[in-house]
């Protein structure tokens, strides 16, 4: 049925490394409730639901977002370094999400383990993610442990450590990273592969946990040159949500954050992808019984004013069992097991794919075919004012589901504030989805759809396998 | 403003207890249906979202002999078709409403659960009818289920190996038991099972009197009661009883099932033997304890296998308690060429624990770790439905949740030493499985006992056929 509402992550220091499973979190990023308003008036306004929010930005440019929210006694805290592999180079792939291994470690005011051990001990969890855009480092915590989470953030912001021993230690732990998250599935190998085809300028090829080769030869060096280049209050958004009061809050950040001196000024990414002017294609063979495809168009940016106009695209094409191309290609026409599709929304353009799970002995070819019918189907009629309300609706409730919770209020915050420029505008979604019109969603999909701008892949199962 | 005045009530009642270790339980009302059904509604106003989970008493223990995966089925069939719509009209009233809807079976129970802005909360209740009343389990459906169900399960394990682990160690550790079988069915037994055996299913195992429904959210109880009733009144009881579950027996000695991947980049490993019933008496000292062991970061496991050695993204460790006893299982993955390693350090942490226990440092760590972290377990209306429903389905007072807080304050060393005695197996009574290159690490695992062999690629988890 329907995507569940995601679960509190468990995972522990995983880097969101693949656009799976950003576009899961694209599906319920950009929100509203202006549907649900207009029905019946609900007791909480959208638009009012931010009114508690206040901000403040430190004199060495770092920036407090503070939602205070009191219903359980706690804490989430998130600080948003704006950094991730698209800030990466030959050579250094990885650099990002491995660095954030290493900001667990020592600093030169405690030993390496003490962070998790006072973090436990006071009753606090944590966590890091690393996509193509940004590293998050997240902390969830009794309110009590507040000023001891400030300490410890800003300590390792400013005073890390790099004890030679603890970084190959941490080597062999990312490298047991990739195995377990790319090379040990098909889906994430072929998604890192269609990446790296997609682009030939933009970093965005990069895959985030970083090129083998390069795992294996990171120096001392470059993890200490890149703390200094991106490790700096000014690049960083510090966000709390919880059982906090901002001026508090604002007066721990002065404490603990205001001496740190402000870094240089993080330098732009100045590569633009050149157009692509032709379809890319590849096939490879994996261990395995399913055959995978993955086609991906060249999209659009999270600021882009179309950006609502495609996300209901998605959700009209593949959110549900009730979507276009799931009820298609799966319960029609049989061709495929799994249809999804999901664009990361970053700083630049990023791709918009459609990902699929033949069953055993099915044709890519015969899926290809079937599913580009269907997209020109959708350049030619648009969708179906039903199709639309039903999009509308599932963002409408999709928001309500991120913000029941400190977590999701913290990363939704943090994603509007960092990746499309100004928390607030999390606030003005609502109108915008309510707005975007079903010649608007057309437009987006003849934007995007177009086969020069197409890479696919498709994995087959390597011959001979004994089953 | 209006939401934060109801913001600031919520707040008012937990802030004043927020001093306290217990989270609070809500304010709610209970009720039983003339025909059995147990009803709690948990209303909350502060976000506009209804949320129910409906609990079936029963789930995959009763699927018949050799067809695993019937119960699993059933749920998959009672939202493709029911009441006035088929499976395309259900999902679209769903997803039309931007809802949440989904059933699924587990080992003791078909648990259907949804959420719902809160001005479709009677469609949510038409639908949960529907679906739990009227299904059509159409044939088209079953069959396109079936093919979805036994493709995903081929796909996992070239995407997710570490994810199934538990279905070929369940099956070792609980042969002949019901907890043994794969709740999602293998292959083979998937392909085998019927239409007939379906409906047969249906007609046995459900029933007012094996459901428990809880619905928490924004709405108006006296309303929503009447609602309920009126979907559910006329619904029968099941035929009989629920049976006991037998209490499986803790394996003695070591056995090793090596599960051929050939190509793997690394080995998976599950090591388990039977532990303890969701109402064991002591379950602060319980979770405190495996929370220092396996539960945490920073937990023994965890600091040994990643942190010291570098040898493992993770490893952790976690009991699974149902109605009688489930397993104790520690988990990891390494680099090949490390699966010995890998093994022997687990192992050694095991003996560890048992021989020298837990210091007060770090019993005082994992229990400050639990109390700041069971709150935000219990954020949002869903957490509170499933709260509730989980206590009723073990037979389990309110105060599990309600003074686990305090209980948690109470555990001393003795009470840990006590559990970790009668909780933890030897280091030498441990079933273990590995996923990986057979070629590769054979020998290795024979280091740890007798080894069996089977191909990743078998239509079931145990070697020999699934024909129980």
């Amino acid at each position: 049925m329907n995507s569940e509402p995601p679960p509190t992550s468990t995972a522990r220091r995983t880097g969101r490394l693949w656009p799976a499973a950003l576009c899961a979190a694209a599906v319920l990023l950009p929100l509203l409730a202006d549907a649900a308003a207009k029905a019946q008036p609900a007791p909480m306004s959208f638009a009012a639901a931010g009114d508690a929010i206040r901000t403040h930005t430190l004199a060495n440019g770092l920036q407090v977002i503070v939602w205070p929210d009191h219903r359980v006694p706690s804490v989430a805290l998130f600080n948003w370094v704006h950094v991730g592999s698209r800030n990466e180079g030959t050579g250094t792939t990885g650099l990002a999400h491995f660095f954030e291994h290493m900001m667990f470690k020592g600093t030169a005011r405690r030993p390496e383990g003490e962070f998790d051990r006072l973090m436990e001990a006071n009753g606090a969890r944590n966590n890091a993610s690393t996509s193509q855009d940004v590293t998050v480092y997240q902390d969830w915590f009794p309110r009590s442990a507040l000023e001891l989470v400030f300490d410890l953030e800003s300590d390792r912001l400013a005073n890390l450590s790099f004890e030679p021993q603890s970084v190959e230690k941490e080597r062999e732990v990312v490298y047991s990273e990739r195995r377990l998250r790319i090379e040990d599935s098909n889906p994430a190998f072929l998604d890192e592969q269609v990446q790296a085809t997609a682009f030939l300028a933009h970093p965005y090829r990069i895959p985030t946990i970083g090129w083998p080769s390069d795992i294996r030869s990171w120096t001392l060096d470059d993890l200490q040159g890149f703390y200094h280049r991106w490790y700096a209050p000014n690049n960083c958004t510090l966000v709390l949500v919880g059982d906090v009061e901002p001026e508090q809050v604002f007066a721990l950040a002065e404490k603990y954050y205001g001496s740190i001196p402000r870094g240089p000024a993080a330098q732009p990414v100045r590569t633009v992808e050149p157009e692509q002017t032709g379809e890319r294609r590849f096939t490879i063979e994996r261990n395995g019984q399913n055959p995978l495809v993955q086609i991906a168009w060249h999209a659009i940016a999270a600021d882009d004013p179309r950006a609502p106009a495609l996300n209901l695209l998605q959700t009209i094409l593949t959110a549900g069992d009730a979507s276009r191309l799931h009820r298609l290609l799966v319960e029609d026409r049989k061709l495929a097991v799994e249809v999804d599709s999901g664009w990361s929304e970053g700083f630049d353009p990023n791709t918009y794919s459609v990902y699929a799970t033949l069953a055993e002995g099915a044709s890519p070819a015969q899926f290809e075919q079937a599913l580009y019918a269907e997209l020109a189907h959708v350049l030619d009629a648009g969708v179906t004012p039903q199709e639309l309300s039903r999009a509308r609706n599932q963002v409408a409730a999709a928001f309500w589901r991120g913000v029941s919770t400190l977590d999701g209020k913290a990363r939704l915050l943090g994603e509007y504030a960092v990746l499309h420029g100004d928390y607030r505008k999390l606030f003005a979604a609502p109108a915008a989805y309510e707005r975007a019109s079903g010649a608007e969603v057309l437009a987006a999909a003849r934007e995007v759809f177009k086969p020069e701008h197409r890479t696919v892949g498709v994995l087959l199962p390597r011959a001979g396998v004994e089953h | 403003m209006l939401a934060l005045t109801l913001l600031a009530g919520v707040s008012g009642a937990v802030a004043g207890a927020g001093d306290n270790l217990n989270v609070p339980v809500p304010v709610h009302q209970r009720e039983t249906l003339g025909n059995g059904l147990r009803l709690i509604l948990v209303p909350r106003h502060d976000i506009p979202l209804v949320a129910f989970d409906l609990l079936l008493r029963g789930g995959a223990r009763f699927d018949p002999p050799g067809r695993a995966g019937t119960a699993a089925l059933v749920a998959d069939l009672l939202t493709h078709g029911a009441g006035a719509r088929d499976a395309y009209a259900f999902a679209d009233a769903v997803e039309g409403a931007g809802g949440f809807f989904d059933a699924e079976a587990r080992e003791e129970a078909i648990q259907v659960r949804g959420q719902f802005l809160a001005r479709d909360s009677l469609l949510m209740l038409e639908l949960l009818g529907d679906a739990v009343l009227r299904p059509h389990f159409a044939p088209e459906e079953l069959e396109n289920l079936r093919a979805r169900r036994i493709e995903g399960l081929k796909a996992g394990k070239a995407s997710a190996p570490q994810s199934l682990l538990p279905s070929y160690g369940r099956a070792l550790l609980f042969a002949g038991h019901a907890y043994g079988r794969p709740v999602g069915g293998s292959e083979q037994s998937l392909a085998q099972i019927t239409r007939a055996e379906l409906s047969g299913y249906y007609a046995a195992q459900t029933g007012a009197d094996r459901a428990t429904l809880v619905i928490a959210g924004d709405f108006n109880p006296a309303r929503i009661s009447r609602q309920v009733a009126a979907v559910f009144g006329a619904w029968s009881r099941a035929p009989a009883a629920l049976p006991p579950l037998a209490e499986p027996t803790r394996v003695h000695g070591r056995r090793v099932l090596l599960v051929d991947a050939p190509g793997s980049a690394q080995t998976y490993l599950w090591l388990a033997n039977v532990g303890l019933p969701r109402r064991y008496p002591h379950r602060a000292a319980l979770n405190i304890s495996s929370t220092a062991f396996g539960g945490s970061f920073g937990s023994m496991l965890n600091q040994e296998l990643r942190v010291k050695a570098g040898l493992s993204y993770d490893a952790s460790a976690s009991f699974n308690r149902g109605t009688v006893a489930g397993e104790f299982a520690i988990s990891s993955f390494t680099q090949t060429e490390n699966t010995a390693r890998a093994l022997e350090l687990a192992l050694a942490t095991l003996a560890r624990l048992r021989h020298d226990g837990l210091d007060a440092a770090r019993i005082d760590s994992a229990r400050s770790y639990l109390l700041g972290q069971y709150p935000l377990a219990l954020e949002t209306v869903t957490d509170w439905a499933v709260a509730f429903a989980e206590l009723d389905l073990y037979g389990l007072p309110e105060s599990y949740i309600g003074q686990f807080g305090t209980e948690l304050a109470k555990v001393d060393t003795g009470a840990i030493r006590a559990v970790i005695d009668e909780a933890y197996p030897a280091a030498e009574d441990l079933d273990i499985v590995l996923i990986g290159d057979a070629a590769r690490i054979r020998d290795a695992a024979a280091k740890f006992g007798p080894v069996t062999t089977m191909p990743l690629a078998a239509p079931n988890f145990s070697p020999a056929a699934d024909t129980r």
